[in-house]
């Protein structure tokens, strides 16, 4: 068990490493540079620049070095914690990102905490009274937010509270807190607000926990295992939760994989339609206009995360899950 | 019209009122820092002699002091527009487009050659610390001739034929810059909305500057700070325009207080401001702005539902009649700016087009009236611009002294058979069974425009444009790309017309360059390899094929080196005129209009403007230092 952890840690070396590089050239390949895309968006907006300026922060920023320097640059400086620069905000990216790493993960784990409450009751719910009324109504209400999209909802939302009650409901904080140091005021005033966010973005994936959740539950309650419980007159609520359930549970589990990312780049769009100070609109910024230390760093980030998602995932079935730890160890 | 009345009567509560009859009343944000000896009294804080705002509109009325102003941006690093509206410079545009002293007391000026600047005795940075020649010559010696700092030399604006001027320091409050030749672009350059700067904090910069600190300490200090070098950490605390450092001491009207990144950027009165109203008291009115960041496509429905206080940037005049739906509900007004622009819209043949038989035919001055007189504008100008907009060529505009009937209707009236006629004698008779003319290598003529793929205005006219341009036997298509491509395009030649916008400068005065209209640079989109020859000072690509397109280059050199008005007149007339005939860009509607959001709570925003980057600075020439906020109005 141990070699094969430490195996797994190990081969993620190469990974990462050939992540970098995909994720490099990814980024050099849209036209031009930084520089490039800064001049024609100020061309755009009837705005010069004096090309004597242009030549010095393009020397100062190593644009004129061949792509392979640029990138050994980076990767080298990454080993010391040094993410690049970001052209964009003229700061080293790590001073960037800042604040916003830990908002996001605030909002995101709230909303997987939000989704997880009512998925899970209601799932289960579903799928014990099949065909019931209960079970359309809420299966009706799982498509809908299946079938909107996050930011519409967002938008929607943003029409009605300016309509009905004259607000904007844009944002994580209070305007007076923003840029502030963190204080308690800072945190009631962001719990205050975060609700909005936290059920726009949530409403999407609730629904599709709900759905899996459901399936997977029913596909274990028409097995044997379960007939035999009941006949051996086990409390329906016993039999439930000591066997379906955690079978249906795996599911869930493998999801960690893909769950880790989601905290650092999740709705995007979103985000930008409600304001958020979160890391997603700043992704989505930092690869429009190339900023390609900043946009680097956040890719890297999250495919490290994916990695490590899908580690622990694996790591956690093995140890939840007795036929994979028994057939594994056989393999092995 | 209906406004003048309710003005006036405002005006006379005001006097009633007695607001703003106390000369150098303190605003009420400094007022207790003032009372507790932590910043002097107003007439400390001004310059001797403060510059006096005095503004005739009959809709203007003296302010009160206080309140926030909440504007929308679309990214952390617009917040240089804060500087554009702020509009403090050396010298400045007023409303009617003279150039006149702001930061400067005055300037004297010897045949555009020789420049003598008089600052104001007394005048501070916002940090207190004074504003004197000093910080002139910190930029002369320690910013524009250090190597490290400007390892290309100085602005190009600073040299005439590559020569620099003689700064010399006569006083305190008095420089001088001494050229051998007339350098008339050097008073417009320190009037820009990104102007010239040719002064620096430097009791601030020296911290950075090895000349005061050393080699070593310089170098440790940017490495320290995540910096390449000490250059590189020197500029970036030396980002005037930018406005993204804090600690960096300003002159503008508000100072920026809140670093890079943030969503919220809130800027708050500089206490030594040097401009006053007409009653003496020191400007600006509101005490602090606040620009919210909001994505670019968001705005037009933020700015509806009322979340600002004053908006233009981000609005466009499809976005009007949501705005006017909305503003009753929302208090604010809907007013309508005409854009300094020379062309909302126009098409550029590219005469550098690497196919040869297309650059030809691009470079024959009868294919371009051709294809000029085949465009039916006043359709386009109802159809997109609900007949709002003008129907012109690309040239300057109406409110230019430059401005001539003739360089307007030139080959602009729509006339299928004219067009048709100078097409056969080019000897483009012969057509396809489709009916399109053939080029003389058999190919029929399709026109390839290439857009930028910003806005679904542009397809919007050019699909208009296919329609008339079919009856000349011209098939067009459209190519959208996005800008980078699309610059590349251009420059290499690839692409054969493109559509943009007109000249940046509608609205120019003989003392401003006429460099847009000579090739004098690469985005020149018309002829980006003439203008990159030029730019490179002669060498590389190719020199300018066509006599008159090098007459525009002689004339725009003898513009830079001439020494009197009546001259620069005379030769921008010139080269308008050559524009007109040559129809070297072919411009479609101009002036079109920019909304402006405005909360019925602010003050002395003009109904009627013109909404410009230079000349102008957008709001800047408007004085948003006089803006304020009427605390009687609800929010």
């Amino acid at each position: 068990m141990l070699r094969y952890v430490v195996n797994r840690i190990l081969l993620m070396i190469p990974t990462m490493i050939a992540i970098s590089i995909i994720v490099f050239t990814i980024i050099q390949l849209p036209p031009g540079n930084y520089l490039e895309s800064y001049i024609a968006e100020l061309q755009a907006q009837g705005e010069s620049v004096d090309p004597q300026k242009i030549a010095f922060l393009k020397q100062e920023y190593g644009l004129d070095k061949p792509p392979v320097e640029q990138y050994l640059r980076w990767v080298g400086g990454m080993f010391r914690g040094d993410f690049g620069y970001s052209f964009e905000y003229n700061l080293p990216v790590t001073k960037v990102v800042g604040d916003r790493m830990f908002l996001t993960i605030i909002v995101s784990a709230f909303t997987i905490l939000f989704t997880w409450a009512v998925a899970f009751p209601i799932g289960i719910y579903s799928a014990t009274h099949q065909y019931s009324w209960g079970d359309y109504g809420l299966s009706l209400l799982g498509f809908l937010g299946i079938a909107i999209p996050n930011f519409m909802l967002a938008l929607v939302m943003l029409y009605l509270a300016n309509v009905f009650f004259g607000t904007s409901i844009g944002g994580l904080m209070g305007p007076e807190f923003i840029g502030k140091p963190w204080s308690w005021p800072k945190i009631v005033s962001i719990l205050e607000h975060s609700w909005i966010p936290v059920f726009i973005i949530g409403a999407g994936g609730t629904a599709g926990m709900i759905r899996k959740m459901r399936a997977n539950l029913l596909d274990e309650l028409q097995k044997q295992y379960v007939t035999t419980a009941r006949a051996k007159g086990l409390p329906p609520g016993k039999v439930l939760r000591k066997y379906p359930l955690r079978m249906a549970l795996n599911f869930f589990i493998s999801d960690i994989g893909s769950l880790l990312p989601h905290i650092i780049s999740g709705a995007e769009i979103t985000a930008v339609v409600l304001s958020l100070p979160t890391t997603g609109p700043m992704l989505l910024a930092a690869l429009k206009s190339q900023d390609m230390y900043l946009a680097g760093s956040f890719l890297m980030f999250l495919a490290f995360m994916i990695v490590v998602g899908v580690l622990i995932s694996d790591l956690a079935l093995v140890a939840l899950d007795p036929r994979i730890r028994l057939q594994g160890g056989v393999a092995r | 019209m209906m406004r003048l009345p309710a003005s006036l009567l405002f005006a006379f509560t005001l006097v009633v009122l007695g607001v703003g009859a106390t000369r150098g009343e303190e605003p009420p944000l400094l007022k207790a820092d003032v009372e507790a000896g932590k910043l002097p009294p107003m007439a400390q804080r001004l310059p001797r002699t403060p510059l006096v705002v005095d503004i005739t509109r009959p809709d203007w009325t003296i302010g009160r002091y206080g309140g926030e102003l909440r504007t929308l941006l679309a990214k952390d690093r617009d917040i240089r527009m804060m500087v554009v509206y702020g509009y403090s410079r050396l010298v400045g545009y007023d409303d009617q487009l003279n150039l006149v002293p702001d930061i400067l007391e005055r300037v004297e000026n010897v045949d555009s050659r020789i420049f003598t600047f008089h600052l104001r005795p007394g005048h501070r940075w916002s940090d207190g610390q004074p504003f004197t020649s000093a910080d002139f010559r910190y930029f002369w010696e320690d910013v524009a001739n250090n190597t490290d700092l400007s390892p290309f030399g100085l602005p190009r604006i600073l040299k005439v034929r590559d020569r620099g001027p003689r700064f010399e320091v006569l006083s305190d409050t008095a420089v001088r810059f001494t050229w051998d030749e007339p350098n008339p672009m050097f008073l417009p350059a320190l009037a820009g909305p990104s102007p010239l700067y040719i002064y620096r904090p430097a009791h601030y910069l020296k911290q950075f500057h090895p000349r005061y600190i050393g080699l070593d300490k310089a170098k440790a200090q940017a490495k320290e700070a995540g910096a390449r070098s000490w250059a590189g950490y020197h500029q970036k605390k030396d980002e005037q325009f930018r406005f993204d450092n804090p600690d960096l001491p300003t002159l503008e009207p508000w100072i920026n207080t809140t670093p890079l990144p943030s969503t919220r950027f809130v800027f708050v009165r500089n206490p030594y401001f040097h401009r006053v109203d007409k009653a003496g008291r020191q400007l600006p009115y509101i005490d602090s702005v606040v620009a919210n960041i909001a994505d670019g496509k968001l705005i037009p429905a933020k700015a509806g539902t009322g979340d600002v206080d004053i908006q233009a940037r981000d609005l466009r005049f499809d976005n009007y009649t949501f705005l006017k739906e909305n503003a009753k509900r929302n208090q604010y007004r809907v007013l309508l700016w005409a854009k300094g622009i020379g062309s909302q819209i126009a098409l550029y043949p590219n005469l550098n087009v690497e196919d040869p038989e297309w650059r030809k035919l691009m470079r024959d001055v009868r294919f371009r009236r051709a294809l000029s007189l085949g465009i039916d504008r006043h359709e386009i100008n109802e159809a997109v611009y609900f007949g709002l907009a003008k129907e012109s060529s690309n040239t300057v505009l109406q409110r230019s002294p430059l401005f001539r009937q003739d360089f307007r209707t030139a080959w602009t009236k729509y006339d299928i058979k004219a067009a048709n006629a100078l097409l056969d004698s080019i000897g483009l008779g012969k057509r396809d069974a489709h009916g399109l003319r053939l080029l003389p290598d058999g190919r029929a003529m399709e026109i390839i425009v290439d857009t930028a793929g910003e806005s679904t205005e542009e397809t919007d006219v050019l699909e208009l444009v296919r329609d008339s341009w079919r009856k000349l036997g011209i098939a067009l298509f459209s190519r959208p790309s996005v800008r980078e491509v699309f610059r590349k395009r251009v420059y290499s030649g690839k692409s054969m017309m493109t559509v943009w916008s007109g000249l940046n400068n509608g609205i120019p005065t003989s003392e401003m360059s006429p460099d847009e209209l000579a090739p004098t640079a690469q985005e020149q989109l018309q002829w980006p390899m003439w203008g990159q020859y030029y730019e490179n000072g002669g060498k590389g690509s190719e020199p300018p094929a066509l006599p008159d397109v090098k007459e525009l280059v002689d004339l725009y050199e003898k513009w830079r080196l001439s020494g009197s008005p009546a001259e620069r007149e005379q030769i921008w007339l010139q080269i308008l005129g050559i524009h007109a005939q040559q129809v070297y860009t072919i411009g479609i509607v101009s002036q079109a209009l920019q909304p402006i959001v405005s909360r019925n709570r602010v003050r002395n925003v003009p109904a009627e403007g013109l909404w410009s980057w230079d000349p102008g600075s957008y709001f800047g020439m408007y004085h948003p230092d006089t803006f304020w906020l009427d605390a009687q109005e609800t929010r």
